[in-house]
């Protein structure tokens, strides 16, 4: 029994996480680092750091879920492959079932929290 | 220019392969980004990143399936046991003449019943160790044969060059130390103490090498399930024997030194000897300076084996 191969979901985790923001924002099309990093901050509001940009970046490629494409200079731009699409198909599902039930949950606590405030 | 070096800097806490994949674009990023002024948050960003890829560039992703996750706490116990041996034979060398330094009584029969139990578990340590180095051969006899030599072949010669280079060195110092009086062998001849200063030296080198081509043989064996879990349980005991060894040690230094510090030195056993000796705190603090790097290690293959089923 040796290595078996990774895995090709991302975790849904935090909407936050350095890998959903970098697939979402591949999803409008190929960007190198920094325009990864400017799209994702005005986008998601969140700052990256190029450490945080390019640990995620690597971890990407390693599991198929981006590619690079071919570039003459320094700066490589990525694109989302077919099995990153799919996994933030997933990853955003995920996230979805979350926040219907977040938000289910917090319409039905709206309702009666002010009567019980006006029992008291 | 400044910036471009504290750049050059921070790529170098990377692993080279990752360097050599991702190192000018990340350095032409931080370039887009600063003007080559890195700002200290950012460098602690891409040291912390660094970090992290060196990490996993040894086997300690903690996204590894649970079969690589056991493997690299086995050969992170290996590195530790490598790390004690290094404090355990400056303990050895340091407690050279300790019993005839200290004088018979209730204090030196507890002190040698300390260094009694210091020796049987550094050897029983140090057969668990072996035993796992036995159990893995099968698997390094396969990977060999389909082709696995080019991978470790680097590290093998240079461990095998150290070992020659080793033996000779070996063969030459005992030979000149025939010839010398105890009290001349025993740090009153400069040259005979810079030569077995070197000796020393090339002794841990050589079995850094060894520890490091094993660990990167390990990484390439593949490892049947049952081997997987023998070497996790193999890992903890080792660390159990690793801590066993230290507790011991502790013990007979507070023993001989609460009834003849003297004897920690080989010197004289009445007068003020002083307690705390340089060499046996380097060799402590190695000592249970991998018995934690063990502890981790043996952490982590016992968690991956329960996931394994």
């Amino acid at each position: 029994m040796g290595a078996s191969p990774s895995s090709s979901r991302v975790s849904a985790g935090r909407s936050n996480d350095p890998p959903i923001l970098i697939l979402t924002s591949l999803a409008e099309g190929d960007k190198h680092g920094y325009a990864l990093l400017k799209d994702i901050e005005r986008f998601a509001g969140v700052r990256l750091g190029p450490g945080a940009l390019y640990g995620a970046i690597s971890r990407l490629e390693e599991r198929g879920l981006i590619e690079a494409v071919e570039a003459s200079g320094r700066r490589r731009p990525y694109r989302l492959s077919a099995a990153g699409a799919e996994a933030l198909r997933s990853a955003l599902a995920d996230l979805r079932v979350i926040v219907d039930e977040g938000s289910a949950r917090l319409s039905r606590r709206a309702g009666p929290t002010p009567a019980a405030g006006a029992a008291r | 220019m400044r910036g471009s070096r504290t750049i050059e800097w921070l790529l170098r806490c990377y692993p080279p392969a990752w360097r050599a994949r991702y190192g000018e674009e990340l350095e032409a990023l931080i370039v887009d980004m600063t003007g080559g002024r890195v700002p200290w948050r950012m460098r602690l960003d891409v040291i912390r990143s660094g970090a992290s890829e060196r990490l996993r560039a040894a086997g300690f992703d903690p996204g590894d399936p649970p079969a690589e996750r056991a493997r690299a706490g086995a050969v992170l116990v290996m590195w530790a046991w490598a790390l004690f041996i290094l404090g355990g034979a400056i303990v050895a060398k340091s407690t050279e003449h300790w019993q005839s330094a200290m004088p018979s009584g209730a204090g030196r029969a507890a002190a040698s019943a300390a260094f009694t139990v210091l020796f049987w578990a550094a050897a029983f340590t140090g057969l668990v160790v072996l035993a796992g180095i036995v159990a893995a051969l099968p698997s390094m006899a396969r990977m060999l044969r389909d082709g696995g030599w080019r991978a470790i072949r680097a590290r093998i010669i240079v461990a095998v060059s150290l070992t020659v280079a080793l033996v000779s060195a070996t063969i030459a110092m005992a030979a000149w130390a025939h010839g010398l009086a105890p009290r001349l062998r025993n740090g009153h001849d400069a040259a005979y103490g810079a030569a077995f200063l070197a000796w020393a030296v090339l002794s841990a080198a050589t079995l850094l090498a060894w520890t490091s081509a094993a660990g990167r043989t390990a990484f390439r064996l593949r490892l049947p399930g049952p081997v997987l879990r023998l070497q996790a349980l193999l890992a903890c005991v080792a660390e159990g024997g690793m801590a066993v060894v230290a507790a011991a040690t502790i013990a007979w230094w507070a023993l001989v030194a609460e009834s003849s510090p003297g004897a920690l030195v080989g010197g004289p056993t009445s007068g003020r000897a002083p307690v705390i000796v340089p060499s046996l705190t380097l060799a402590l603090a190695l000592m249970l300076g991998a018995t934690a790097l063990g502890a981790l290690g043996a952490r982590r293959a016992a968690g991956a084996v329960a996931a394994l089923d």
